[in-house]
């Protein structure tokens, strides 16, 4: 009973520390969908607004630009982000693609890999969402 | 029990049932209501679009199952993870982003064309349940209104602005170009450009109730004079009726009440709840697409049979 007593305080804290270490890294695997989907929702609404209001008495381009300098910020933000999730993956120092075991170092490895596929998701879609944009600049 | 070798070997039963009916699924494609007989520039595009698909799926097809071959007969031995890993980053990530991307271009680049801005007759086409109002707008500002024809002239880009009256329909002339749907308290544009004159088929492809089928249309594509001269003569009144069985036919109409839905224009009939016929009342025998009358009839409870016993009487 005292051994339980005195081994319980320690273990819960160290499992709260990872555990929070993780709630962050639960975040984190969210940040590059959020970025594609703000950067779809803003092009779609900005798009849509300009032509239907704005098409007769201003030409696309500024919008255009602004779009497509949006775009290149959100990539390189999503880069990052899967650049980060890469290095938690840590694919090339463990040699393991697949991280199936409970512990917390396997669980902060499978986050990095969800976060890293997630970022790759994000940035091609990223891509296709700009492509109407870049290809054909009208509204038509 | 051995398989005498003299015996001719004949095909199973199901290929030998496919190829015979091969031919008769390729007579099809030769309609006047297909997408692979085109009679102008919109119709080509998309015809395009689908020899590439249908080029891109039959490659796709073998590639996989030439791979799905090597795996389960060439080489059944696990496969090492490092060539496992590629052929997922390979084959499942980067082959699909670039085709996919390559289409995503392929299709946007086609698009301004599809959609390119009409510099024809406009021609206003509304779904009614079931047949179609069709309105040309004239210079002058006047509208010539007829049913379940549509004439185009060749050479320009008619614009159609598409509404419906009550449910959503969907006008398509497979040979002209692409479909649009039309939907009540809504107007869409679409253009289409003929080339080629000759009388395509329209069928509305968006299921609108009992009579779905029998909504369809002829849309005829005309030198632009013709269709010039056409539309004159469209928006004179009625011409009167010729012979006896005519003038029968023309005095039946009117007592009979079929004006409270039908016009005929410059005669009492006014009505605009059914299909117009505004040259005479020959058109409404003559329509290439009378079978819709039909349908039309049925739906308002009117008796088809006896309208064809009457149609038999007098030429209606
Ligand atoms: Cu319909």
């Amino acid at each position: 009973m005292s051994s339980n007593h005195h081994d319980r305080p320690s273990h819960s804290r160290q499992d709260e520390h990872e555990f929070g270490e993780e709630r962050e890294s639960l975040w984190r695997i969210a940040f590059a969908p959020t970025i594609w989907a703000f950067h779809f929702a803003i092009s779609y609404a900005a798009v849509s607004v300009y032509c239907f209001k704005f098409e007769p008495v201003a030409s696309m381009g500024v919008l255009r630009a602004g779009l497509i300098a949006m775009t290149l910020a959100m990539l390189a933000a999503i880069a990052w982000i899967g650049w980060r999730a890469y290095l938690r993956w840590d694919v090339r120092g463990t040699g393991e693609f697949s991280n199936p075991e409970g512990s917390a170092e396997d669980r902060h490895q499978f986050l990095g890999h969800a976060g890293f596929l997630l970022a790759v998701v994000s940035f091609i879609g990223v891509v296709y969402d700009t492509l109407p944009l870049i290809v054909l600049g009208t509204c038509r | 029990m051995t398989r005498d070798p003299r015996a001719p070997r004949s095909l199973p039963p199901g290929l030998s049932r496919l190829l015979l009916a091969s031919p008769l699924l390729l007579a099809a494609c030769e309609g006047r209501q297909s997408v692979l007989v085109d009679g102008g520039a919109d119709a080509r595009i998309l015809n395009d679009l689908f020899v590439v698909m249908l080029i891109g799926a039959v490659v796709l097809w073998f590639g996989m199952n030439g791979l799905f071959y090597w795996a389960t007969r060439r080489s059944p031995a696990p496969h090492s993870q490092k060539l496992a890993n590629w052929l997922v980053i390979l084959g499942g990530i980067a082959f699909p982003t670039v085709t996919l991307g390559a289409l995503l271009v392929y299709g946007l680049t086609i698009m301004p064309d599809l959609r390119a801005t009409g510099d024809g007759p406009v021609i206003r086409v509304t779904g009614e349940q079931w047949w179609w109002r069709v309105e040309y707008e004239r210079d002058d500002g006047s509208t010539v209104t007829t049913a379940n024809e549509i004439r185009l002239p060749a050479g320009v880009r008619s614009t159609f602005l598409l509404d419906s009256k009550k449910v959503i329909h969907s006008f398509w002339v497979p040979s002209l170009g692409g479909k649009m749907d039309m939907f009540p308290g809504r107007v869409n544009e679409m253009t289409l450009g003929p080339e080629r004159p000759g009388i395509y088929r329209g069928q509305c492809a968006e299921f609108c109730g009992e009579s779905h089928a029998w909504m369809a249309f002829e849309a005829e594509v005309m030198e632009p004079d013709a269709f010039a001269a056409w539309l004159d003569a469209e928006a004179a009144d009625a011409a009167a009726p010729q012979g006896e069985a005519a003038r029968r036919g023309a005095a039946l109409f009117l007592a009979q009440g079929c004006g409270a839905c039908h016009a005929v224009r410059g005669t009492p009939a006014v009505g605009r709840v059914g299909p117009i016929s505004p040259m005479s009342l020959a058109p409404f025998a003559r329509r290439r697409a009378a079978g819709h009358l039909y349908g039309g009839f049925r739906q308002v409870g009117r008796q088809p049979r006896r309208v064809e016993a009457r149609r038999r009487d007098a030429r209606l």
